[in-house]
């Protein structure tokens, strides 16, 4: 056998988180190159090491929760497909013994014709259950191939909602509500606090686990969670508001098309959805590089989502423009081409600039 | 403020556990000024049986008020006739069925049930899931109830009865993020008020003695299960990779298997079992060892993972239990194996390299302290309460109460 390697006895700091997950992912990426390299060996017998491979699966659960494992599960059915028709005939009494190797005996021809036709059946399901799990491993692997990518969570900046212009217009909107509102990308949850000390039962959810540790910390009900994720675990009709900030902007166009439809389920009738997102002529300027590049959708038109959410029945109440203005000043009256020259500069103003982000607010009508 | 759990049974004698856990949060609220704690419970001790050993009415138990109501009928054959069907297709258990099944699960516990219906309580928390007790509790409460449902992902989980139930529910206290995602993914209970809280440890009070003395094995090295000695906890799986592991790998290197034994361990050279041990002992056992192996796959919590990294030992789990993979994962305080050969390598080289040992131990420390110290724990717990008090009365849930099985045939408890 191959020593495995000691740990150096200077290791990094054992205090980070980051670190601690980093070294626990390498000590058993270790672990498990070393037990392939084993298993090729050859060094346990093949019986006895499926033996206590099954041991283990024997004490698993395999439940019904998701991502029961399809390999595992499978080999659960093939060790049950045998029936063994030789019954036990051990007795605390000799004759007790007697009594039952005679039944067996004098039974074995009926048993073994209606067990070998049992087998013969659960050995047909589990060659068919083989050839499913076949397929459904491709298609995951093809799927795979096809899935785009979401944003790193690392390379959000920690948001501040609280302190943002659009703050005190999404609490008006919400309230007065009665029953849970959801605020999703929450960040440090400083809107929370706002809604909270304004009446409303708020809580959030954001994917970024380290800067829910602050509002948990204060009390607050935030979970570390992305909003689709979240709403896949909400019954219908079960929000009375949620306020979508953040990852909304640079959802994948299915991902924002399945959004859309949880919203309108999850919300109940009369709920109400507030979405800020920054206008996609901003966007590519004001946001940073790594995000603009590696995210996996553009923000849209605040026309757009009031076209999408008035499709699934919401009726947009408000729109409200705000952030940063970065407008082309006039060229001053001096210029003697000031007419020409100010005239193309508002059409630019008008297409391309203007405040940076918008406020929507829509409420769920059916 | 004052809360009412309601728990199927309670007490000191039971060990481990949901109610366990009921009773160590219980006696640490009380002490807290301004909250009053009683628990409405059942007069039984076996959760087999539910046959009433302890009597009824009121007594205390370590400072909280405890009020017993006898069992309607003790545990009957019917239940587990009913109990292989509803295992085949959980979800499509018809709604009367699987009420039947709860019943059948007990405790029925009718006197419990009228308490829960009248109480005086500002909050009633009911604790753990799968039981009858729970689920007429939440169907009867008068004011805002919480569920701390201590739940795994096993076939009654999905039954309609309780979905039908969890409905009318003011909140849920889960032990881990695990826990969480399996009952938010059951019942789509997302929007529902929730916090993950786990239990607090202790702070180990063990007597300074040598653990391997303390077990018979002298100075030798070795691996420490600590709980019931069970089959159902990995017990037999673990004594036989040991085994296979001593026979690959002979040297100094033992198992010691500690706590009340339900299930006899193998006789090996290597293996000793200790039976139920004092608090001291245990802490000084637990102190001694190597690592801390917990084999099972059904932990809700694991306490005894935090009482290891208490005393900066590590741990090795298996893999197939969210709840110990968890703990391992956020804290890096543990490695996990899940099949014999990662058993095999991972024991191998935590006995041979003291700076992973103790890289490990001193993660699992600093995570403990972290986040499972109980004054921060009650803190937190006590903040939620209020929280969902503040939220206003209760609306009335329009539930029937479980309908009484007709009397069958008991069950006896054999061994």
């Amino acid at each position: 056998m191959v020593p495995v390697e000691p740990t150096p006895s200077v290791a990094s700091d054992p205090s980070d988180p980051a670190e601690r997950v980093r070294y626990l992912a390498e000590v058993m990426a270790e672990v498990d190159a070393e037990v392939s390299r084993r298993r090729a060996s050859g060094d346990i017998p093949v019986g006895l090491e499926q033996e206590l491979d099954e041991l283990f699966l024997e004490f698993s659960p395999v439940g019904l929760h998701g991502k029961a494992r399809l390999r595992e599960t499978l080999s659960l059915v093939d060790r049950s497909a045998y029936v063994d028709i030789s019954v036990p005939v051990a007795s605390e009494k000799l004759v007790g013994t007697y009594v039952k190797r005679l039944i067996r005996k004098s039974m074995g021809w009926y048993i073994g014709f209606i067990v070998h036709q049992i087998v013969k059946f659960a050995w047909s399901v589990s060659r068919m259950l083989h050839v499913v799990v076949d397929h459904v491993e491709d298609l995951e692997a093809a799927v795979e191939v096809q899935r785009t990518p979401p944003l790193p969570a690392s390379v959000v900046p920690s948001a501040d909602p609280g302190a943002a212009w659009w703050a005190p217009a999404a609490v008006e909107a919400l309230s007065g509500v009665e029953g849970r509102v959801l605020h999703a990308d929450c960040g440090n949850g400083s809107l929370l606090d706002a809604l909270i000390a304004a009446g409303v039962d708020a809580y959030g959810v954001d994917p970024a686990g380290a800067v829910i540790e602050a509002p948990v910390g204060r009390g607050l009900d935030v979970r570390a969670e992305s909003l689709l994720d979240h709403l896949d675990v909400v019954a219908d009709d079960a929000l009375a508001g949620m306020v979508v900030t953040g990852s909304v902007q640079w959802l994948h166009p299915n991902e924002r098309d399945r959004l859309v439809g949880l919203v309108g389920s999850r919300l109940a009738p009369g709920g109400i959805l507030v979405i800020h997102s920054a206008t996609p002529e901003s966007w590519m300027g004001s946001i940073s590089p790594v995000i603009s590049d590696l995210a996996p959708g553009r923000p849209l038109h605040a026309e757009t989502w009031a076209q999408l959410l008035g499709d699934r029945g919401f009726r947009v109440d408000g729109r409200s423009s705000g952030g940063a203005d970065r407008r082309i000043d006039h060229v001053g009256a001096a210029n003697p081409d000031a007419a020409a020259l100010n005239a193309a500069i508002d059409a630019v103003n008008q297409a391309l600039l203007g405040p940076g982000e918008y406020l929507l607010v829509a409420v769920r009508e059916r | 403020m004052k809360l009412a759990f309601v728990t199927p049974r309670y007490g000191t004698e039971v060990i481990g556990g949901a109610e366990a856990a009921a009773r160590m949060l219980a006696e640490r609220l009380c002490l807290r000024p301004g909250w009053e704690v009683e628990v409405l419970t059942s007069c039984a001790m076996d959760h087999l049986t539910w046959e009433n050993t302890e009597p009824a009415g009121t007594t205390t138990v370590n400072g909280v008020t405890v009020h017993r109501f006898p069992t309607a009928s003790q545990r009957q054959l019917d239940y587990f006739d009913l109990d292989a069907k509803i295992r085949l297709a959980p979800t499509a258990v018809g709604l009367a069925e699987a009420r039947r099944w709860v019943a059948l699960n007990g405790p029925m516990c009718p006197g419990l049930v009228d308490a829960v219906a009248v109480t005086d309580a500002d909050v009633v928390a009911c604790y753990p899931y799968l039981f009858a007790t729970t689920v007429d509790g939440i169907a009867v409460s008068p004011v805002p109830t919480v569920l701390h449902p201590a739940a795994h992902d096993e076939p009654a989980l999905y039954l309609s009865a309780f979905r039908q139930s969890f409905r009318h529910l003011d909140g849920f206290v889960y032990h881990t993020q695990a826990e969480r995602d399996l009952m938010e993914y059951a019942f789509g209970n997302g929007a529902k008020p929730q916090i993950v809280l786990g239990l607090g440890v202790n702070d180990p009070a063990g007597a300074g003695r040598p653990g391997g003395e303390l077990v018979g094995l002298g100075d030798r090295p070795y691996l420490c299960y600590l709980g019931r000695v069970d089959e159902h906890k990995g017990c037999g799986m673990l004594a036989e990779y040991f085994i296979r592991y001593k026979e690959r790998h002979p040297g100094d290197l033992a198992l010691a298997l500690v706590g009340p034994v339900s299930d006899k361990a193998p006789d090996h050279p290597d293996i000793v079992v200790t039976g139920t041990v004092s608090e001291a002992d245990k802490w000084d056992i637990l102190g001694g060892a190597e690592v801390m192996v917990n084999p099972s796959a059904y932990e809700s919590f694991s306490l005894v993972l935090l009482e290891a990294w208490s005393l900066e030992v590590p741990v090795l789990v298996n893999a197939s239990c969210a709840a110990t993979m968890e703990h391992c994962g956020r804290s890096g305080g543990g490695l996990w194996f899940d099949s014999y050969r990662s058993f095999e390598v991972i024991v191998e080289r935590l006995a041979s390299d003291d700076g992973l040992r103790r890289r490990l131990g001193e993660a699992g420390r600093q995570y403990t302290e972290r986040y499972y110290r109980w004054p921060s724990i009650i803190e937190r717990y006590t903040g939620f309460l209020t929280d969902v008090v503040a939220r206003g009365p209760r609306r009335p849930t329009r539930l029937k109460r479980l309908v009484q099985p007709d009397a069958g045939r008991e069950y006896v408890r054999r061994g």
